[in-house]
């Protein structure tokens, strides 16, 4: 995995193009599918991108709607709110990279480690189900434990120990969101540790520890060395969604903490572009996320290769 | 030093007796390992038991909840934690409902020809691009992965479908959300790590890239084809947002989840202040038990099929193909 | 982003919308008219008003101010309904119609509509459309023209809709059917009354065909729980002021036994300071809400009343969906609410969780205690129907006929059939009301034909007669605070820039943070001066220049 991969084979650089052409027609032959779907579902409706650089008006349709060039975006730039949004959003998106991340991982891994097979499925096949649940209600489960009329605090309030304010506390808004994510997303991210663990050869454990080596030896230098092209693909693809922290949830928590804590750049697309009709504001909106992902994950991506990762795509 | 070497098996069945004994010899700790620590043993099962309850006691009031009676949701103020009044009146009410059986029937037609077509197509592009160096891989992955943040919106995306006459049409619930770039990167991630010698091999017997998917690749690699597969299955199950662009008003239709939504807004009454006067529900079922009731209805196919994905999720499988 | 979730929030401001000047914005592309209709132009294309002279109300509608009425009550249903229409009013004609639904989608083709069809005498396939999602749903199909002949489109959502827009292009112009005394060949549409029509003219052209016309539209109230507060010896009409009512709060609140005061108030109760609810017109001057003293007021009191700990803690973290739930159980005993809900079905609802469930809503009063207590009005309908401009000349005289059958008076044979089905089939009478039959309930029970034309509202909850009681004596013990808010049932265009400065979101997600105790006053203040200055001040001038000096106040 870390090794890097033979030169395609048989086929030494400098080839002319017709003669790769020919060896690779097959390869290409087999992406045309996929690409023409991409191409008509996904690059077709590009057009909508120019609403962006103009007072779009929905009933007049883009091409009769006024063009008013970049002036959505220089208002873009010049609103405190946007750049209010794209802080907390960056801070957010750093929050759950630092906690998040790591949790799928570490829980396959330990998943991994139990012998039984009827309690490794049982688990298995609980701890993805929160996944189906809609925000609205594992927002209200959370309410209803710990909100402030919630399980915990009711019995607080009983024993005469004071309250206890976590659903609506803005400074601690960012650390609830994740431990929200966690509960719900990090059973069903396990998923694709688990088929990566899979692949590994048990042979390289029982060679390792005929070796001598120890548990966390072995993990260190058998499992992590499994699992890297999977993590370091979903690492980019992570900071390539960088901004991009959820939008249900925190529409849903927003009256609870307040917009200051709960804006993020796709609640404040939402309710200053089309809630309020505005929707060229928020294609404007949009559009300038959709450039600085790009730019991220063309980042990302570059790290990857200095760290001598695939990445995306070999460098 | 870590070139991972997976070497397929391409017979598909193995015969019971061999896959029982194999069973019973991986519940036993491998010689090689070591017994372990009582403080790892007790952390382990502390982590996971309570990795386990915070997932369980949500799921257990939703569960309770959905056959609660409208008193016990009400003496609760919402969700049920405790016993109180059970009935199972919310699932009378549901299945009772024709609507929701030919929605099922919708459904399950969606999913699994949506999520066929969509692992064909993923399964040839992830494999088109995986053999590293070859002729515009990268310009087409780059195509590909643009579409993942860049996106025309609501709006000309319906119209591109409806133009191409999708509207009202089957395929304009399908086609639209195919390809899935995640699932093709995951794919292909596998893929590249199919062992060079195996296909090198293969290649010298003359076996063309077509074969080397079929004979090699995927046989090797079929955890993460199930895994795919099920991401796919499941966003076709959950889908419902292309139903209310394309079919909006055409009911008989309507795939499961449409129907469950409508359900769910049951509860929910109509904005504005409306003085409707007669014709106001009879209430029977609370509402919220109502709404668990179809929380609960969407999440039982998924745990029916979860075993047969975590068949291929086991640890070893390959390998003990390759001893066998 | 998730798509659902954008709609469910849609909604959860159209009832604050609901209750503004019914505008529609439109964007700056093409040269369409802005402003509002011209007095001699609305005069010419409103319908003549000829009321209906059958039904004899047990509890009769009682006057206040212009266009301000309590709704007639009946307390029980003809047992022989009276027949308005005569022969089946189409001629065979097959049409679609779409009808938004909250609720259960009854089967499609079953035996109800084949009936209502047969009774109707045309083929009109009904497609009653998940009400949630029907803000997003109608923009896709008049983006992609392809309305049905018949459509329902409720006011509050004419800003996503473009209704403005839409009036002329791909909705029917009515005018030519029905204004002046045209409409008499309707008569039962000539019994609704004017200010209903009113919401369905757009420069100067009648389009909209009003269901469920009200006199008494209020946006909401204050309701209370009545069995409790009752039984605690605490009568109603005791809370003349704020301070009662807070007073009211620190007396009912039992924190650890679960039980808090209030819930939600703001929304239904910022107006008893003075405060308008949005515009005013003061010596001829137009002022906004945000300018006004009386709104700093009332903010300040639920600012102060968010910290007070008398209101529950799910209502101060806005989780608004269980709500309703917690005023059943008691957990909630005084909250704000839409009128929409004081019906049977909460009835119902209510004495499932709690025998002695009664619903109450306190007399509109004043903050100080002194002035005149004042409820604003909302415009006489929120539900209107539109025909395609396709259809011709005789298609539209076709379903206008339909239309005419549909708005048949309660108690009435075309009512009973529209409204509870085929006798023996969908319902039977219990003690001589209309009861449905499960058949009923799964395919009438949810309505869909009079969303697309209704009579005038009435009260009438069978086999709860309490609510019909209750809710008559509150409409009439409050009728006289009916008051018409500058704009009234006018239907405003206006370019998407000052639409977006109406809205002003930066200011009202302020507020929100104010009376849920997480914003002070000030910041509030700050919010205003900084809209003010970006689009407010435009707006206000843009208001006064093109609404207020060409088309008046509404009055």
């Amino acid at each position: 995995m870390t090794t890097a991969q033979p030169e395609r084979t048989g086929a030494p650089e400098g080839l002319s193009l017709r003669h790769r052409l020919r060896r690779d027609r097959s390869l290409i032959l087999m992406t045309v599918p996929a690409v023409v779907l991409l191409l008509v579902f996904n690059y077709l409706p590009l057009f909508g991108l120019a609403t962006a650089f103009q007072e779009y008006d929905p009933l007049v349709g883009v091409w009769q709607s006024e063009w008013v060039g970049f002036d959505q975006f220089s208002r873009l730039l010049g609103d405190a709110m946007f750049w209010h949004a794209m802080t907390n959003t960056l801070y957010l998106s750093f929050v759950q990279l630092i906690l998040f991340f790591p949790i799928p991982i570490a829980l396959a891994m330990l998943l991994n480690t139990v012998l039984s097979e009827r309690t490794r499925n049982f688990i298995q096949s609980v701890v993805y189900l929160p996944h189906f649940f809609s925000w609205v209600l594992a927002i209200t489960i959370f309410q209803q434990m710990l909100g402030g009329a919630g399980a915990l605090n009711q019995f607080l309030r009983q024993q005469d120990i004071g309250t206890w304010d976590i659903m609506t506390n803005p400074d601690t808004f960012a650390l609830l969101v994740t431990s929200q994510s966690i509960w719900k997303e990090a059973g069903w991210g396990i998923i694709v540790f688990l088929a990566a663990l899979s692949a590994i050869n048990t042979e390289l454990y029982e060679a390792a520890a005929a070796d001598g080596a120890g548990r966390f030896r072995r993990m260190w230098h058998i499992t992590l060395p499994g699992l890297r092209g999977v993590i370091v693909l979903m690492l980019v693809l992570r900071l390539g969604n960088a901004l991009s922290v959820g939008f249900e949830q925190f529409l849903i928590q927003r009256n609870a903490v307040g917009h200051d804590a709960a804006d993020v750049l796709d609640t404040f697309s939402f309710y200053y572009g089309i809630a309020t009709g505005d929707y060229s504001y928020g294609a404007a909106a949009g559009l300038f996320k959709s450039v600085i992902s790009l730019l991220l994950i063309w980042g990302a991506n570059r790290l990857a290769h200095a760290f001598g990762d695939d990445g995306l795509y070999r460098k | 030093m870590t070139n991972v070497l997976t070497i397929g098996r391409t017979d598909g069945k193995r015969d019971a007796a061999t896959r029982a004994a194999r069973r019973r010899a991986r519940a036993a700790r491998p010689p090689w390992e070591e017994p372990p620590t009582t403080v790892g043993q007790a952390a382990k099962g502390l982590t996971l038991g309570g990795m386990l309850a915070v997932i369980l006691v949500p799921l257990w009031i939703v569960v309770l909840t959905s056959f609660s009676t409208p008193g016990a949701v009400n003496r609760a103020g919402g969700l049920v934690i405790w016993p109180d009044g059970l009935t199972a009146e919310a699932y009378r009410q549901m299945l009772s409902d024709s609507t929701v059986l030919t929605a099922l029937t919708v459904s399950l037609g969606i999913t699994v020809v949506g999520t066929a077509l969509s692992m064909v197509v993923s399964v040839l592009c992830a494999y088109g691009l995986s053999r590293p160096r070859s002729l515009g891989h990268r310009s087409i992955l780059v195509l590909l992965i643009v579409t993942m943040f860049v996106g025309g919106g609501l709006i000309p995306t319906f119209l591109v479908v409806t133009g191409l006459g999708g509207y009202g049409q089957w395929w304009a619930l399908i086609l639209p959300g195919s390809v899935s770039v995640f699932n093709i990167l995951v794919l292909r991630a596998f893929y590249s790590e199919t062992s060079s010698e195996l296909i090198d091999a293969a290649r010298m017997d003359g076996a063309g890239e077509w074969r080397i998917l079929g004979s090699i690749v995927l046989p090797t690699s079929r955890a993460v084809t199930a895994v795919t597969a099920l991401f796919y299955a499941v966003g076709y199950w959950n889908s419902f947002f292309n139903v209310m662009l394309y079919m909006p008003t055409d009911a008989e239709k309507w795939p499961l989840q449409y129907v469950l939504l409508t359900y769910v807004n049951r509860g929910n009454g109509m904005p504005g202040s409306v003085n409707a006067g007669f014709g106001s529900v009879q209430t029977q079922t609370a509402p919220l038990s109502l709404q668990m009731a179809v929380v609960v209805l969407t999440l039982v196919p998924l745990v029916m099929v979860y075993p047969f994905v975590q068949k291929h999720l086991r640890t070893g499988v390959l390998t003990g193909a390759i001893k066998g | 982003m998730n798509r659902r979730s954008f709609v469910n929030a849609a909604v959860s401001v159209a009832g604050a919308a609901a209750m503004t000047p019914l505008l529609s914005a439109c964007g700056g592309g093409a040269d369409r008219k802005t402003g509002a209709n011209t007095e001699a132009g609305l005069k010419s294309a409103l319908p003549a008003y000829v009321p209906s002279t059958s039904g004899k109300p047990e509890i009769p509608s009682v006057a206040g101010g212009p266009d301000a009425a309590t709704d007639p009550a009946y307390l029980s249903y003809p047992s022989a309904p009276v027949t308005t229409v005569s022969g089946v009013p189409g001629k065979g004609g097959s049409y679609t119609a779409v009808t938004p639904l909250w609720g259960t989608v009854p089967p499609a083709g079953n035996a109800f509509y084949q009936a209502m069809n047969k009774a109707l005498g045309v083929e009109l396939t009904m497609k009653p459309t998940d009400g949630n999602n029907y803000a997003t749903i109608v923009p896709t199909m008049t983006a992609a023209k392809k309305l049905p002949d018949w459509i329902q489109l409720p006011s509050w959502w004419n800003p996503n809709f473009n209704l403005g827009g839409l009036a002329g292009t791909q909705l029917a112009d009515l005018t030519p059917y029905l204004s002046g005394d045209k409409i008499k060949k309707y008569p039962n549409l000539a019994a609704i009354p004017t200010g209903a029509w009113q919401v369905g003219v757009w420069g100067d052209k009648l389009y909209g065909i009003p269901c469920f016309s009200s006199k008494f539209v209020v946006a909401g109230t204050t309701f209370y729980r009545r069995d409790i507060l009752e039984g605690r010896g605490i009568k109603a009409d005791q809370v003349k002021s704020a301070d009662d009512l807070l007073s009211l709060g620190k007396e009912l609140t039992d924190a650890k036994r679960g039980v808090w005061a209030f819930g939600d108030l703001w929304t239904y109760l910022y107006t008893a300071w003075g405060a308008p609810l949005k515009w005013k017109v003061d010596n001829g001057k137009l002022v906004h809400l945000f300018e006004t003293q009386e709104f700093l007021e009332a903010l300040d009191w639920h600012n102060r009343l968010a910290a007070s700990g008398y209101v529950h803690p799910d209502s101060l973290a806005g989780d608004n969906a269980n709500a309703t739930t917690r005023f059943y159980s008691g957990k909630v005993l005084i909250d704000g609410g839409g009128t929409g809900v004081w019906k049977l079905s909460d009835h119902q609802a209510g004495i499932a969780a709690d025998p002695n469930y009664r619903r109450g809503a306190f007399n509109v009063f004043a903050a100080d205690g002194k002035s005149k207590p004042v409820v604003y009005m909302g415009a006489s309908t929120a539900i209107l129907s539109y025909l395609n401009a396709d259809l011709k000349p005789a298609q539209i005289e076709e379903l206008l006929s339909v239309a005419n059958y549909l708005a048949a008076p309660y108690g009435s044979a075309e009512y009973t059939m529209a409204n509870f089905g085929v006798e023996g089939v969908h319902h039977t009478r219990v003690n001589g009301v209309p009861t449905f039959t499960d058949e009923g309930q799964k395919a009438v029970q949810s309505q869909t034909f009079p969303f697309l034309a209704s009579p005038s509202a009435v009260i009438s909850n069978p086999g709860g007669d309490i609510v019909t009681k209750d809710l008559s004596a509150w409409q009439a013990d409050n009728v006289q605070a009916l008051t018409k808010p500058p704009f009234w049932g006018m239907n405003i265009s206006m370019p998407q820039a000052m639409a977006t400065a109406e809205a002003a979101q930066a200011v009202s997600d302020t507020v929100q943070d104010c009376y849920r105790g997480k914003k002070k006053v000030s910041e509030v203040q700050e919010a205003v001066a900084s809209w003010r200055s970006s689009s407010g001040d435009r707006l206000k001038g843009w208001m006064t220049e093109n609404v207020l000096n060409k088309y008046g106040t509404g009055q």
